[in-house]
This record gives structure tokens, C-alpha cells and sequence, in this order.
């Protein structure tokens, strides 16, 4: 099967008749929806950069299972070279998107996946990594969308997932049988989820004794008997419904999340590969976050690379772009985006050959990425704002410029230099405004601090592997902590003669 | 990566450059059977501080070994092919081990 093309995934996808619900309503023509088809768009330029020369050395890769070229958002990373190569592919994506393009939580699913599913065979006996490496083979041939799906509602906090008043808030196993299992519960927030052909389920939490209905993976197809969607909000989304593109500031691309419930969904024991083995769980959940956390190094500075860039044009439009405070400011912005891409690639290029032929990025580099992506974004966001001027929140809207009586007096009063069209100034304002305070604003902000998880637990991971004891006996060296110490040898410092 | 005076010893020790040691890489090397008999001659051990695994050019199971659990890679390990262990910090071919129990599982390995 040869890799699909953009209009054959959309193709595809329409195929599925997936079971999705927005404002209250099921919505059949999904593709084609006012709200939905700019995060299709977003999917679907992974597959138009793929198709092209000029990017192929990112967006494909050789597939160590059957050595053809294949998306690289199916791949195994072979090398830390392919670590690094998925990282510049996804900054790529986010400059040609300018928002969450998706396909990550995919590919970093099935590259947790491939060593845990090895690991738990090495010491239970299990087949696991067989059957994945089949299920494998079906997405790179076909060139198929799979969503990751880890984080579970899960309810009261302070529960295990078995002492839930309601064990649906996280996804578990309500029945075994000899041809496979029955399972039950949601997942939230899950990125691209309408936008997957499949869905591969990952338990959200490190699994502790009570909890083995609980410790369970498997893949299934994303318009499987059972499965249905509810598409979730995003700020200013209903600007998109309106007749004109200006006011939405990213007209063809957007992202998109999901609560992805599972109603009795039935799953063949050959797409299972956990269940109930409680002890490899926390490996998976730490693998597919250290993956994702990686992926932020990438993504999120493709989008700063977009959101800097509309700064210095708002900066041009107003005419100020000569001003040092200007300058200073962008300058700021590309030294913080910057940083970022430098984590992503430091994980990237510090990462291990894993014992199941993989490999896997330096887990303290990448949860140091991610934590730097809590905090940068925001600041970036910021100075855009802070170059953009209040006009960003303040200017009239598309219909007022479109009317005969009062657009000529739009057009009289927003405009900047002399020689930029006042529509384009406008656009970059509400390019700003989409990152910043509108839909984009979703992927480049909050999914920022949330996404892959929450600043805590990046803390919490650097904590466990920070060395610290190690930095206390360098300290004491250096110090000489613990070397008798002679009185007698202190003198008073002798006056310099002046 | 320094080799530490493999020539006269029967267990070869590769050691990191040590910039960010989670474990006494010297103490797991004292801790060899540079001695015992039933440890094959020309055996090597890579004794990387951390998890990053730089002795061994950053992989957890050294390539090509062949011993049972050395990865899923690993070609078939002959008599001629004396066996190659990955130390890690906590992990002795990619299997978490206690800093003191280092040694003690290298060298039940080495005599697989």
C-alpha cells in the first residue's frame, strides 16, 4: 500500500461514518464541518509534506519492519538521528499549520508501546510484542492515524481507579473472554481523536494492586462498535461558523480535542497488548509522556516560529519595527523559542538504544523541554501581545469593514504604513489574537502547560532523576566539607600600604 | 571513554567520560571477577554512569550479544564471542538493578 494522499485520508476518514457529537447534535458530514475541517487540514498536511521531495528527509522514514519508506509518524526510531528528525519534522509542521497538527500522540504511542510490549514478554512469558509488531506493520502499510489515547477522566483524585464511587472514569475491562475483551469508560481531551482511523489505549496512571482490570492497552478501529465522540470547545470557535474568514486569524488550520467514550467496546485478543500486568504500566504511561514531552520541542516552536513571525509583521505594519524595544523584544522571543527547539533536540540526541531495539530520548532532558514549554509560550504570547498593540482585542470585526457605509471608515482610521493594505494588517492582528486569546491559543497556551502532562509531573520526573547527591558531593569537594579546620592558621588580613 | 588496563586484566572495563555519575562506576569495576576462571577471557563490560549510556555508544544491550535477555537484537554468541555487558547506572542490560547489587549481576552474567 503506498502512502496515502491528503485528499485520500480526508477520503478515508469520511469513510469511517465515526459517531461524533458538537453543540448537542450528532454531526454526519464531519469532514465538511465549518469547526472541524481546519483540524482535517492540520492532519492531512502530514500527508501533502510527505508526498513532497523538499521535505521527504523529515516527513518519511524506513521502516525497520518491512524496509519501505513510510510516514515517519508511524516509525520506530531507529538511531538518535530519527529522535532528532521527528523533532524537526514537528517544528516543520507547527510553521506550516501554525497550530496542533496532531499526529504526534500517535507515534509516540506505538514508540512506548514496541519496548513495553518487549519487556512484559521477557518476564511473563506473554506475546504482546508480536501481535503490536503485526498491528504495526497495519498502520505503516496502510499509512493509517492512530490516537494515542492515555488520560482518563479520572474522577475523585484522591481514589485508586478500583475505589471509584464510578469505575468508568477510567477506562477498564468489564468482562474477559476466550476471543478477546469487553472494555468501558472514556478518555478526555484526546487530540486528533476524529481525525484517527485508530485509536490505541494506554492506562493513564501507574497501576497498583486492585487495580488489574484497570492496567490495560489495546487498539481498536476509531469507528469501532461502541466508541463515539464529543467534540470539545475551543475559544472564539464560533467565529468559524460565520460567513468571513478574517476574524478566525488561522482560516485553514486548527486543532482539535475529544471525550472519547467507550461503551462496552468489544477488542480481539490480538489488538490487546496489556492486561492486568499492573507492574509495566507505570513504564508506559512514563514512555509515552517522555515521548510526548519531546514532541513539544518540536510543535510547539513551529507555531512560536509563526506567532514571532506575525509579531515582527504587526511591528512592520505599525511602523515601529526599527524601534530597539522592538527589536529586543523579537529578539527575546527567538531566544525563548529557541531554547525549546535546544531541549527537543538534547533528549533528542542524548537518547538510548532500548534492550527491544528501539530507541527512546533521555527522559530528565525531555521532561526538562516540556517544563520549559509550561513557561515560554506564555512569555512569547505575551510580547506578541505587547507588540500587537490593544488593537488585537479592539478592532472591528470583517462585517463592519465589508459594509458600504462604515468600511471606508475602518479603512481610514486602523491604517498603519502607508503602503500596507489595512485588510493585511488586520489579518496579522487576528493571526496574533487566534495564537494568543482564540482557538489557536488552545494548542500554543493551555495545551502547553497541560498537554503530555501538567507542570507537576515533569517536576516530579526531574525530581527522581535530577542526581542529587551526586551535586551535594561535588559541593562538599569544593567546599572541602569535612576537612579539619586549623584556628591557628587564620591571620588577619595585612592593610595594603597606599 | 577510557579502557582501564584491559590488557592485563580477563574482564575489559569501558568506562564514561563520568560527568554525570548516579552510581560509583569504580566500585562496580572493583567488584569484576578479574580473576575468576569461569568468566571467559576477553569479556567486556561498559560502565556508564546514568541512564544515557555513553560507554556504550548509548545503547542499553551492547550490540550483536547474544546472550539470553541481551536484547532483541542480539546474534547468537559463540565460544568465540566472549559476552559484552551494558552497565547504566541502575541498569545492567537495560534491567533495573540496585547500585549495590551492580557488580554481583554483571557477574553472574558474564558467567551465563
Amino acid at each position: 500500500m503506498a502512502l496515502k494522499t491528503p485528499e485520500e485520508f480526508v477520503q478515508s476518514l469520511a469513510d469511517l461514518h465515526l459517531q461524533i457529537y458538537l453543540f448537542g447534535e450528532k454531526v454526519d458530514d464531519y469532514v465538511n464541518h465549518p469547526l472541524i475541517r481546519p483540524s482535517i487540514n492540520c492532519m492531512a498536511m502530514t500527508y501533502e509534506l510527505a508526498a513532497m521531495p523538499e521535505y521527504e528527509d523529515l516527513m518519511l522514514a524506513t521502516s525497520h519492519l518491512t524496509g519501505e519508506k513510510i510516514n515517519r509518524f508511524t516509525h520506530i526510531h531507529q538511531s538518535a538521528e530519527d529522535l532528532a528528525k521527528k523533532v524537526k519534522m514537528q517544528r516543520l509542521l507547527g510553521q506550516k499549520t501554525g497550530s496542533c497538527f496532531q499526529r504526534c500522540v500517535g507515534m509516540d504511542a506505538v514508540n512506548a508501546l514496541y519496548s513495553v510490549t518487549w519487556e512484559t514478554d521477557q518476564a511473563k512469558g506473554t506475546d504482546y510484542h508480536e501481535r503490536f509488531k503485526k498491528y504495526l506493520r497495519y498502520l505503516q502499510e496502510e499509512d493509517l492515524v492512530a490516537d494515542g489515547a492515555m488520560t482518563d477522566p479520572k474522577g475523585d483524585r484522591s481514589l485508586p481507579p478500583h475505589q471509584q464511587p464510578d469505575p468508568d472514569v477510567y477506562v477498564h475491562i468489564v468482562e474477559k473472554r476466550d476471543d478477546g475483551i469487553v472494555v468501558r469508560g472514556a478518555k478526555a481531551h484526546q487530540t486528533g481523536a476524529c481525525n484517527s482511523h485508530e485509536i490505541i489505549v494506554m492506562p493513564t496512571i501507574a497501576m497498583r494492586e486492585g487495580d488489574e482490570d484497570f492496567a490495560v492497552s489495546f487498539s481498536c478501529p476509531a469507528n469501532a462498535e461502541g466508541v463515539s465522540y464529543i467534540y470539545g470547545r475551543q475559544s472564539c470557535d464560533t467565529r468559524k461558523l460565520e460567513e468571513t474568514d478574517l476574524d478566525v486569524g488561522n482560516m485553514r488550520f486548527g486543532g482539535q480535542e475529544a471525550l472519547m467514550v467507550f461503551d462496552d467496546v468489544f477488542v480481539p485478543w490480538e489488538h490487546v497488548y496489556m492486561c492486568g500486568e499492573i507492574e509495566f504500566s507505570g513504564a508506559l504511561v512514563e514512555r509515552f509522556a517522555g515521548f510526548h514531552r519531546q514532541s513539544y520541542g518540536g510543535c510547539k516552536v513551529g507555531v512560536g516560529d509563526v506567532l514571532i513571525g506575525a509579531a515582527a509583521l504587526a511591528a512592520e505594519y505599525n511602523g515601529v519595527a526599527r524601534a530597539s524595544h522592538i527589536k529586543d523584544k523579537i529578539i527575546e522571543m527567538t531566544h525563548l523559542n529557541e531554547t525549546l527547539f535546544s531541549c527537543g533536540l538534547a533528549c533528542s540526541y542524548e537518547g538510548v538504544k532500548m534492550p527491544a531495539g528501539n530507541w527512546q530520548i533521555d527522559m530528565l532532558l525531555a521532561n526538562v523541554c516540556k517544563q520549559n514549554i509550561t513557561r515560554f509560550p506564555y512569555e512569547i504570547a505575551r510580547l506578541a501581545e505587547d507588540i500587537a498593540g490593544g488593537l488585537m482585542v479592539t478592532m472591528p470585526s470583517a462585517q463592519d469593514l465589508a459594509d458600504e457605509k462604515i468600511g471606508p471608515i475602518v479603512e481610514k482610521f486602523l491604517v498603519g504604513t502607508c503602503d500596507t493594505p489595512v485588510i493585511d494588517r488586520m489579518r496579522v492582528l487576528r493571526l496574533i489574537e487566534n495564537l494568543t486569546l482564540g482557538a489557536g491559543a488552545v494548542g500554543y497556551r493551555t495545551e502547553s502547560l497541560h498537554g503530555a502532562g501538567s507542570p507537576q509531573a515533569q517536576r516530579i520526573m526531574i525530581a527522581r532523576q535530577s542526581n542529587l547527591n551526586h551535586k551535594k558531593e561535588l559541593a562538599k569537594a569544593i567546599a572541602e566539607v569535612g576537612k579539619p579546620w586549623e584556628k591557628s592558621r587564620v591571620k588577619k588580613p595585612t592593610a595594603v600600604a597606599g | 571513554m577510557a579502557d582501564a588496563g584491559a590488557e592485563e586484566r580477563r574482564v575489559k572495563v569501558v568506562y564514561c567520560g563520568g560527568c554525570n555519575p548516579h552510581i560509583d562506576r569504580e566500585a562496580v569495576a572493583a567488584d569484576l571477577p578479574q580473576d575468576d576462571p569461569d568468566v571467559p577471557r576477553g569479556a567486556t563490560v561498559h560502565v556508564s554512569g546514568c541512564l544515557r549510556a555513553c560507554a556504550s555508544d548509548h545503547q542499553l544491550v551492547a550490540e550483536g550479544d547474544g546472550r539470553a535477555g541481551a536484547g532483541a537484537e542480539g546474534a547468537s554468541a559463540g565460544p568465540e564471542r566472549p559476552p559484552v555487558i551494558v552497565v547504566a547506572g541502575e541498569l545492567v542490560d537495560g534491567v533495573p538493578t540496585p547500585s549495590s547489587e551492580l557488580a554481583a549481576a554483571v557477574t553472574r552474567k558474564l558467567k551465563e
